[in-house]
């Protein structure tokens, strides 16, 4: 059955290509024009529930990864669908409209990586309070910096002794 | 689903007078401590006699928890490191990775986990343990929990330990293919086979990069630099890494004492990594040409001074690179046809193939330095002509004499000094060979000379017939561990503790034999050699063939008697600084003739020196 | 009548609340119009964490995420980076795995029945699930060296071997709470109060779950009969037979049942896993944890915990660092949009009541 599906997919999306990793993954490039037709075909044929959705920041070559994930209930098999973005002033078009509880995982993302996520009635704060800073997901944000900047007035312990 | 609190009546409630007289489902606990269990994870304790400061607690520690402290009070140990481990108890997470990591086993978690204390200071503590540590930690009478604190903690309450089923490094060592004795005794085919580049790459990858070989390396290599480009497969910057400290590598991984090895931290309760192994791994797998080319990255400018090398052992090789790649114009007179010294006419073909050693000297000749063979100074050439023509000399001339046991009849013929004929079997000379052979000695040369023997006799006659014995008791005997086994192996008969009486003779003055008697003790209350016997155990080996290895001594003729009054001279050795420099500025000296006693520290004395001969060669100026 | 809307904090500090996890509250009267969840008190960055520490160094973090079940959490990082480094478990590593996993459901079930039990004012039973929650960590103490977070787990198997005597104490537990379940029944489960306050509570039809997200009891008790351990087993969850139960209302009561149902079938499960217990070794060396790199890839793995489908999206660069990791909670769909849909039209008296019934774990949101 997956096979059929996989044909399918090939023949029907541009640019788009079909990978396993093993026998219950299916992994699917897309560009980013084709995802919201593709996602309606998925439910279409059953892949009713959205599992989860990400993003990887792939700094070096300055792109940031969308990862949705589609599940069925009657097969093990899951489909993870990629989805590259460019990373200077990221936005993306919100999957509300398929999927009900894409809302707040593209608030997570939004408040951490920054994509702009359009038709999303609902991008406020989700973990972080009083952050307008930056968004700290990125790859060019680096923790240890930050507490050491942030908090230097602490003095350290040698300083203490 | 059913619901039982349908039926209202009033009798209801009397029915639980019947729990009156039923124990009660809770239990009661009374007032008593309860020990926390055998693998309870709490505070640190370490064995500070155990503990070698290698620091891989501190690499490993998810929070960043451990520091090394120098610690000053500490006895000096070889092989260790004079710091302790810190906690930081604000940041332990107590997930005994440190432990697993542990190699000696000396950082353990114990069942204590109370502390409180009015500021932070006390939470940043050195663990001890009750060994080394009486006043903290108290026995389970004195102990009060109500006490319980980082100072006052219960001895003998071990919680989680280490063990080496389960322990995060790999204690054993990749097997590596040598010869087995019954095919290695037929040639002088080099035994150990090398490793393959998967094996090289599964034995690099046990190096935990703690770096207490570096500092026992005499030439203070960089190790574990080194070990993880052969992990990465980039051999090139291995050979670099090695290049810097070490000019003879392809001797060295094959013969070198592997002081390194001893100190590994895996070897305490394993095998330690085979680091001279993947030296060889490396060096024999980059391509001559290759090496040239990564090793003149090191050159600098020219420069017009002449330096005049007397020997071409491995100190005057070392020191002949170092000082080419600073740019100087270098000569090396050597006596014998070819270079190399103890190397090539010392240490047998089946430990070191002379295709390694002419890869290594090619590298230092195509350099520009002058080797002249077959130049014996004092002989074909005065020291006075060299030191005219340079304006500095090295001398590097080694231990080529045999010492002698000047027992009655050593003079005779059917007797051999051990250096000579090592001399004739490197050089592929014939000689009369006994069918039994007597070796006295027990150190490196008297297993070198042996184990050669083996193989000539094996050829010539079919069987081998060979005694070694020895004043050393069998634990005290000089020779390397692995030479002793793989001699036994191949034939030998090793009869130790006891000392050669005299020769033996037939009725046609042909040498029978050898007599010994035992060695009771070796050295005197004052430390001095002074070997007692005892003459009534006498026992008498038979051979045709009596070859003596007892020991080396220098040959100074050549230097002449004006130079010999200004140099100190102790027991044989030539007293310098640690840089090499003599009582005579211009003259400077290293390896065997210094302190030896093998071939890495040689390389490192060339080394030394050759830094020595630059500053002074620069402040004449 | 003049009715107006007021706020109200159903703050991070509230007896009917699990966890630090907030709730403002739209009321009017005593119905509630609105409500919007707020998360957040436990952020602590864990993924980012992780990004900072070795394969081998990250082994200590990932059970703090969830505090009431890190078992599951370890389990769910060591299954990625076995998937994406290929390492083989052996396969007595594997049932002491279920083992482990199936106790910590346990202790994870009966600190949730005390919470709701606690919070509907049935202060006996909670108090007894409390306390055969603490034998369970006993034995966790024997086995692993810690309480609350065990760290037991490691790639290539577990860190230690069972102790002597510890099937033993295992079995004699489980007799010994399986003796109670009569007790529990009558006291809670088939308690004519607990009927009362929980049938028709925090309703939720099929579709509706299906469509916002829902697995584990929440979906198993709108009659769907979907677990992960079933569907694509992991450990040594297809050579023990039990079964997955389900009831059909959706409601706050039938999400109880199925907890109540689970915990016999663990009971069962452990003591299958202790008779068949293979011989061997239970650790598989991985390499040096200074030097050790996987090879560039991503994986996506999955298990049942005792709140539905947690999984972990880890992706490798080739690098001895994880380059992403993403887990997967269940608390994420059931604590924000399902609460926020169920609430509305409630009554206040019955927010904890809704809340513990999905069995939201706020550091399992916020991560």
């Amino acid at each position: 059955m997956s096979e059929e599906l996989a044909k399918e997919i090939i023949d029907n999306f541009s640019n788009t290509g079909v990978s396993y990793t093993s026998k219950y993954r299916m992994y699917i490039q897309t560009p980013k024009e084709e995802l919201f037709r593709l996602l309606e075909y998925l439910k279409d044929n059953g892949f009713k529930y959205l599992v989860m959705i990400t993003c990887v920041d792939w700094i070096n070559e300055n792109e940031f990864e969308l990862v949705y994930q589609v599940g069925n209930f009657n097969t093990p098999l899951r489909i993870i669908i990629q989805v590259r973005i460019p990373r200077n002033n990221p936005t993306y078009e919100s999957i509300i409209p398929i999927f009900k509880n894409a809302t707040d995982y593209e608030r997570e993302i939004h408040e951490l990586f920054g994509i702009v996520f359009d038709g999303n009635p609902k991008l406020t704060p989700l973990f972080l309070e009083d952050w307008q800073k930056f968004h700290p997901f990125k790859k060019d944000f680096d923790s240890r910096e930050y507490v050491k900047v942030t908090f230097d007035s602490i003095p350290t312990l040698e300083e203490y002794k | 689903m059913k619901s039982n609190t349908e039926k209202k009546s009033a009798l209801k409630p009397a029915k639980s007078i019947k729990y009156l007289f039923q124990k009660p489902i809770t239990f009661r606990y009374p007032f008593e401590t309860r020990d926390a269990s055998p693998r309870y994870r709490g505070f640190h304790l370490n064995d500070w006699e155990k503990c070698t400061g290698c620091g891989n607690c501190a690499d490993i520690c998810p929070t960043q928890a451990i520091t090394m402290v120098e610690i000053k009070d500490l006895p000096v140990e070889t092989g260790k490191k004079a710091e302790r481990p810190q906690i930081d108890y604000g940041r332990c997470c107590y997930c005994g990775l440190c432990v697993d990591i542990c190699p000696p086993g000396a950082l353990r978690l114990s069942r204590d986990y109370l502390h409180i204390d009015h500021g932070t200071e006390s939470f940043v503590y050195l663990p001890k343990d009750e060994k080394s540590d009486k006043e903290h930690f108290v026995t389970k009478d004195k102990y009060s929990i109500f006490q319980a604190n980082l100072g006052h903690r219960r001895a003998n309450y071990e919680g989680f330990v280490s063990e080496l089923n389960f322990v995060l490094f790999e204690p054993e060592r990749t097997p590596m293919n040598i010869e087995p004795p019954e095919v290695r005794i037929n040639s002088f085919i080099e035994e150990v086979k090398g490793y393959t580049a998967e094996k090289a790459k599964e034995e690099s990858e046990r190096c935990l990069e703690c770096k207490l070989c570096e500092d026992i390396c005499p030439a203070h290599m960089k190790i574990s630099d080194y070990i993880n480009y052969i992990y990465e497969d980039n051999l090139e910057d291995s050979v670099k890494d090695i290049y810097i400290d070490n000019p003879l590598p392809g001797v060295c991984g094959r013969v070198c004492t592997h002081k390194c090895e001893t100190v590994c931290s895996l070897g305490k309760r394993g095998e330690p990594v085979a680091i001279r192994w993947l030296k060889r791994y490396a060096v024999d797998n980059v391509d001559v040409n290759h090496i040239e080319d990564i090793v003149q990255v090191f050159a600098s400018s020219k420069k017009q001074h002449h330096i005049a090398i007397v020997g071409s052992g491995p100190s005057g090789l070392s020191a002949a690179y170092y000082l080419s790649l600073m740019g100087y114009k270098i000569t090396i007179y050597e006596a014998k046809p070819m270079a190399g010294g103890i190397m090539r006419y010392g240490i047998p073909k089946y430990r070191l193939p002379h295709e390694a050693l002419d890869k290594d000297i090619k590298i230092i000749q195509d350099m520009g330095v002058e080797i002249k063979t077959n130049t014996t100074v004092g002989k074909d050439i005065s020291f006075e002509e060299i030191k005219n023509t340079a304006d500095a000399v090295f001398i590097g001339t080694g231990f080529m004499k045999g010492r002698s046991t000047r027992i009655p009849g050593i003079d005779s013929e059917g007797c051999y000094q051990a250096l000579p004929l090592l001399e004739k079997i490197s050089s592929g000379e014939d000689f009369w060979l006994g069918k039994e052979i007597v070796v006295i000695g027990g150190g490196n040369v008297a297993f070198d000379i042996a184990r050669s023997l083996t193989r000539i006799q094996k050829k010539k006659y079919g069987e081998v017939k060979i005694t070694l014995t020895c004043l050393e008791k069998r634990d005290e005997m000089l020779a390397d561990e692995e030479e002793i086994i793989e001699g036994q192996e191949e034939g030998i008969t090793v009869k130790p503790g006891r000392g050669p009486k005299e020769v033996l003779f037939d009725n046609n003055h042909k040498v029978k034999g050898l007599r010994t008697v035992k060695c009771v003790k070796i050295f005197d209350e004052e430390g001095k050699f002074n070997p007692t016997y005892d003459e009534s155990d006498v026992e008498d080996y038979s051979g045709e063939m009596i070859v003596e290895a007892i020991g080396q001594a220098p040959d100074y003729s050549y230097l002449g008697e004006e130079i010999m009054k200004k140099l100190e001279i102790v027991r044989g050795k030539i007293i310098t600084d640690e840089y090499g420099r003599t009582s005579i500025p211009w003259l400077f000296a290293g390896g065997d003739i210094v302190h030896g006693p093998d071939v890495i520290h040689a390389i490192a004395d060339g080394h030394r020196a050759a830094q020595a001969i630059d500053t002074y060669l620069v402040n004449r100026k | 009548m003049i009715t107006r809307e007021l706020e109200l904090y159903y703050g991070p500090q509230h007896l009917g609340m699990v966890g630090n996890f907030s709730i403002t509250l739209s009321v009017e009267g005593d119905t509630i119009v609105e409500a919007k969840a707020n998360p957040g008190y436990l952020h602590r960055g864990f993924e980012k964490l992780m990004e900072y520490r070795s394969w081998t160094q990250n082994l200590t973090l990932p059970c703090r995420i969830n505090v009431v079940e890190p078992d599951s959490m370890e389990m769910i990082y060591m299954m990625g980076v076995e998937s994406l480094a290929r390492i083989e478990v052996p396969e007595r590593a594997q049932y002491i795995r279920t083992i482990v996993l199936e106790l910590s459901r346990l202790a994870s079930h009966l600190f949730g029945a005390w919470a709701y039990a606690n919070m509907l004012g049935f202060d006996t039973v909670a108090q007894w699930a409390m306390a055969y929650r603490d034998f369970v960590l006993d034995l966790f103490e024997e086995l692993t060296g810690g309480r609350v977070y065990h760290i037991y787990m490691c790639p290539g198997g577990v860190r230690r071997d069972l102790p002597d005597g510890f099937e033993e104490k295992v079995m004699n537990f489980i007799k010994t709470l399986a003796g109670h379940v009569p007790d529990f029944d009558a006291a809670l489960f088939e308690n004519k109060l607990f009927y009362k306050r929980a049938k028709g509570i925090g309703q939720i039809s099929r579709q509706e779950a299906i469509e916002l997200g829902a697995t584990g009891q929440v979906l198993r008790a709108t009659g769907m009969a979907y677990d992960i351990r079933k569907v694509e087993p992991y450990a040594a969850y297809d050579k023990v037979k039990f079964e997955v139960p389900t009831r059909e209302d959706g409601d706050a009561y039938s999400r109880l049942w199925v907890i109540h149902d689970e915990m016999i079938q663990s009971a069962h499960i452990i003591m299958q896993c202790i008779e068949n217990l293979p011989k061997g070794k239970v650790y598989e060396r991985t390499p040096n944890p200074f030097k050790w790199k996987i090879p560039k890839g991503e994986t996506y793995v999955r298990i049942e915990s005792s709140r539905g489908e947690l999984g972990a999206y880890v992706v490798s660069n080739g690098g001895k660092n994880p380059y992403r990791i993403f887990f997967r909670t269940p608390s994420f769909t059931h604590g924000i949009p399902i609460l926020e849909k169920l609430l509305k039209g409630a009554n206040i008296a019955d927010v904890g009541n809704i809340m513990i019934s999905l069995y939201v774990v706020p550091p399992e949101i916020d991560r």
